[in-house]
């Protein structure tokens, strides 16, 4: 077992880092091409099913500065295999390196108990949880938009701000009557 | 990271001194980064798995962050002013390009709110009209009612009665005119015929006037309402009653063929 860790190699000059994370590989090629149309920085973005990964490549790869995990409320699957990656991560990374990233929330059909489960993982873990539209492109730049200004921080390409210091202001918070019944 | 990134791409139009300068600023930090590094892999703490754990590490780092910029002292980002000039240049560029966008974004949103204004206006000064007439209305009427005293009332009062009983009597007088002139009471006829004459002169003797007749109904309606039955004798001429029966002005009591009442007009 092969943990990832934040910190285990030299950021690169002008570079960020950012590794997407999806059991189905549905959303994270469209949100990729959006990534890298940044012009101030490189963007390098890292495509995986699942963590670990694989060690044949592990010299090759960069410093990553951001984990997305990507979760498809309607597939319970992509849940599981987030939660199953998450083992795999340095706890370094939870200091506002790590965001969850949810899709298909308005799909009627998904149960609202879904839903719970991830804003539950995503608040123990004090991780931002963000929603995306991934069948518009504007959903799809809007998504990239977002993560990019995490990622800007989390790289270091902001002055005067860290990621622990976003994430704190960020971070998912469940809210208190989530496991109250609701009148419904 | 920061720093050496905008240091290095000011270089660029910069002097070879400044460069110069700029470039070590560069190697120094990036050698600092390297020792950090090191000491970062070297003292790479064993985390804990479960989440209380790690809301213990969050709290740490969040706390030792928190001395360190309570500590941090703000320096210059280099000693020679030619680079800081440029730096400065460069940002001051940046902000200029970001309030333009700010400003463009203002002025669309300040027409639209002028729009909303005039279309506002519009419908206050449509709302002041109707406020206007309103008032205008409840105006007029209070003056109606200050006017209104209970004389007038009464004196108009007074004056519709005194309008009816007029109209009253000029239909009395027009009803009495039609029967007199159409019928009238029955009389002797020149006729031939003496003995018939003295047939119907003897009838005729206490016979009433048709007129009399329906005064008769009349009063007996508005006297008696609960019973307006008149019982008919032999001072009613026959083909008068058969006349008023006839036309609906008056009806026969449905069990006592002799007696009569005026039709119910009101």
């Amino acid at each position: 077992m092969s943990l990832l860790k934040p910190f285990s190699k030299l950021p690169g000059l002008n570079t960020a880092n950012i590794l997407l994370v999806e059991g189905e590989e549905q959303f994270q090629q469209s949100l990729a091409d959006a990534l890298v149309e940044e012009t101030a920085f490189t963007v390098n973005v890292r495509l995986a099913k699942s963590l670990p990964l694989p060690l044949e490549n592990e010299e090759s790869r960069p410093r990553i500065d951001l984990v997305v995990f990507i979760i498809n409320l309607t597939s319970e699957l992509s849940f599981q295999s987030a939660e199953a990656s998450l083992k795999y991560l340095d706890p370094g990374y939870f200091l506002g390196k790590v965001c969850f990233m949810v899709t298909n929330a308005r799909n009627a059909s998904v149960p609202t108990e879904q839903l719970d489960a991830v804003r539950k993982l995503a608040a123990s873990l004090h991780c931002p949880l963000l929603f995306a539209e991934d069948q518009t492109p504007d959903g799809v730049t809007n998504a990239a938009e977002r993560l990019m200004t995490i990622l800007k921080v989390a790289a270091g390409l902001v002055p005067m701000a860290t990621s622990l210091y976003l994430s704190s202001l960020t971070r998912c918070t469940v809210p208190l009557d989530i496991d109250q019944p609701s009148f419904e | 990271m920061a720093e050496v990134k905008s240091g290095e791409r000011a270089a660029a139009v910069l002097s070879e001194a400044a460069q110069c300068e700029l470039l070590d600023l560069c190697e120094d930090q990036f050698a600092q980064l390297e020792k950090l590094q090191n000491e970062v892999i070297l003292c790479e703490p064993d985390f804990g798995e479960n989440p209380q754990e790690q809301s213990i590490n969050r709290l740490i780092a969040t706390e030792a962050e928190l001395k360190q910029w309570l500590a941090v002292e703000p320096k210059l980002l280099a000693a020679n002013s030619e680079v800081l000039l440029q730096a400065g240049k460069e940002e001051m560029l940046k902000l200029c390009s970001e309030l333009e966008m700010v400003a463009s974004c203002y002025e669309a949103k300040r027409d639209k709110l002028r729009e909303t204004k005039e279309l506002e206006q519009k419908w206050l000064e449509q709302k002041n009209q109707v406020l206007i007439a309103a008032s205008d209305h409840a105006e007029r009427l209070r003056m109606e009612k200050e006017t209104l005293s209970e004389l007038s009332v009464l004196q108009d009062t007074k004056a519709k009665i005194q309008k009816m009983k007029v109209y009253q009597e000029r239909l009395m007088e027009s009803l009495g005119d039609v029967l007199e002139k159409h019928v009238p009471l029955p009389q002797n006829e020149p006729s031939a015929n003496r003995k018939k004459k003295n047939i119907e002169l003897e009838i005729s003797e206490d016979l009433i006037s048709l007129n009399e007749i329906l005064e008769v109904l009349m009063n007996k309606v508005l006297n008696t309402p609960h019973d307006p039955y008149v019982t008919i004798d032999n001072t009613f001429w026959p083909p008068y009653v058969e006349m008023l029966l006839r036309y609906g002005i008056a009806v026969r009591h449905q069990e006592n063929n002799f007696k009569i009442r005026l039709e119910t007009f009101f």
